[in-house]
């Protein structure tokens, strides 16, 4: 079952064969890196006990989850599986929502401090970290789409050429 | 590929222990040069002095006329399969191979061609998704042997790599290598303690033994006129027999039998009339109906011969011991007595321990 490797194009969609999809796959391991400065920078502001709630809790769920769906996604989309390359896609929206979520809260709300011995209220998340977290959560959605795209591209390309070879 | 020159090599450890003296080998394009010898003869290390993985102590190195003596391995364009295939287990197939022209940064289009090439070569072409723990032993050294070819390199280096494989497995993979050389036309340096991959592998020998070169010569040239006793019972299975003889007049006398001697042989031991000289003769040379007495011990029937082990004239010492190879199916029973001849012979110094020519 080999073709005619000829032109380059031919070659590099038959290398395919016996090489990884390692693009999608250390995507995948960038958007878990992403997420986790993501989650250490978020407790950065001393602002007492507004963290202490529910929503935090999920947050911490959601992100054990995100990291382990993702690991086990790189793996997937490595091995050109284009379901894995929808999750990712799945997991990059879901990213995206959580820029809504617990830093927009966290900025909108506010917070007594006493600064110069006088008791001021200041945001919760100064902008500084807001704008940080937002970008650490967009790169990590990035990453996601990106993994999600070239995997699904990649895994219908390998199957259709294998489907070509396997009429020949 | 490419001339490969050895000149005055020697290896010299650390701790004084020399391993290989003053070898000298010149190695043509395209030929197959087996190194054999018993374990510790320092062949492997001739050849990891050639790959670049030992320091030369002496000498010089040239491939084709340049010399590389202290070049680094990696810049002498040879490529080792070694015993236990060093492949890497996390790694497919395809990837192993593809690994050094990886790091060589190729063009991925052209390792493509590349490795598909070798594995269409090897017969590896629907196991390269697999992983090496997948293949078998012959297999696996296959694809040591894919990986070298990818490459391209100058010489081929092997160190003993049937080894790890069974007996039916060694004799196939020995048959691959044999094609591979045949097909690609290229310079090979294999190491090997097997005399049979010797034999059937070389397009010339080095026999080698205690670090020194004993003899250098093609298959037929080692089995048929080795040029002392260690050649000529280390080459050869079973090994040659072995018997002190004195040269008398027209005859040669033993302590079990007497060998009449040709005209030939007579002027060649012309010079030795009266001394002690040693006997050897093959196995295979050794024939029924003659005036020699061998008591039987033991019969072995391989099928096409018979390999009856016994002592002349029914001695118990180690001197009498003989072992001969006789034509066709034989039943003989342990205290059976044989008579046989000896049909050809070869005479060795027995101070020098040289074949006396």
């Amino acid at each position: 079952m080999t073709q005619n490797l000829n032109d380059a194009k031919t070659i590099a969609l038959d290398r395919m064969r016996y090489t990884k999809n390692t693009f999608s796959s250390r995507m995948c391991y960038l958007a878990i890196l992403f997420d986790v400065f993501y989650f250490v920078s978020i407790y950065e502001s001393d602002v007492g006990n507004w963290y202490y709630q529910w929503l935090i809790g999920v947050s911490i769920v959601y992100n054990l989850v995100f990291m382990l769906i993702s690991f086990l996604a790189s793996e997937g989309v490595k091995n050109y599986k284009a379901g894995y390359g929808y999750l990712q896609f799945g997991l990059g929206i879901g990213q995206l929502v959580r820029i809504f979520i617990l830093p927009n809260l966290a900025h909108a709300a506010m917070t007594k401090q006493v600064i110069d011995k006088k008791q001021v209220e200041v945001p919760v998340m100064q902008d500084g970290q807001y704008f940080l977290v937002i970008a650490l959560l967009i790169a990590s959605a990035v990453c996601c789409f990106a993994a999600g795209v070239v995997a699904v591209k990649r895994s219908r390309t390998l199957a259709a050429y294998n489907a070509s070879l396997e009429k020949a | 590929m490419a001339n490969i020159s050895l000149q005055h090599l020697d290896k010299i450890y650390d701790n004084n222990v020399q391993a290989v003296y003053d070898f000298n080998l010149d190695v043509k394009d395209g030929e197959f040069i087996v190194l054999v010898g018993p374990s510790g003869c320092g062949k492997s290390t001739t050849l990891r002095m050639v790959a670049g993985l030992e320091d030369i102590s002496k000498g010089k190195l040239l491939l084709d006329g340049k010399d590389i003596t202290t070049a680094p391995a990696k810049d002498r364009d040879m490529a080792m399969v070694f015993q236990n295939y060093a492949l890497y287990g996390h790694m497919t197939i395809y990837e192993n191979m593809a690994f050094s022209l990886t790091l060589r940064k190729e063009d991925p289009n052209v390792i493509h061609k590349k490795v598909l090439a070798a594995a269409e070569i090897l017969g590896l072409t629907d196991q390269l998704n697999k992983k090496p723990k997948q293949l078998s032993g012959g297999q696996r050294q296959r694809v040591a042997m894919g990986r070298a070819i990818v490459r391209s390199p100058k010489i081929f280096l092997f160190d003993e790599p049937l080894s790890n494989l069974d007996a039916k497995l060694r004799g196939a993979t020995r048959r691959e290598i044999l094609l591979l050389h045949k097909r690609m036309n290229a310079t090979m340096l294999y190491v090997t303690h097997d005399q049979t991959e010797a034999l059937t592998l070389a397009d010339r020998i080095v026999c080698m033994s205690m670090g020194h070169v004993q003899q250098v010569g093609t298959p037929l040239e080692l089995y048929d006129t080795p040029a002392n006793l260690f050649v000529a019972s280390f080459i050869g299975l079973p090994p040659m027999n072995f018997f002190d003889v004195t040269v008398g007049d027209g005859e040669l006398k033993g302590k079990y039998f007497t060998y009449k001697l040709s005209d030939a042989q007579k002027a060649l031991l012309g010079s030795y009339k009266g001394k002690d000289i040693v006997l050897g003769v093959r196995p295979e040379d050794i024939a029924t109906g003659g005036d020699i007495k061998v008591d039987v011990f033991s019969n072995e029937n391989l099928g096409m011969s018979t390999l009856v082990h016994g002592s002349l004239c029914g001695a118990k010492t180690a001197d009498a011991q003989i072992t001969c190879k006789l034509r066709g199916w034989c039943d003989y029973r342990q205290g059976d007595g044989v008579a046989v001849q000896f049909k050809k012979v070869h005479f060795f110094d027995k101070e020098t321990t040289n074949a006396i020519r």
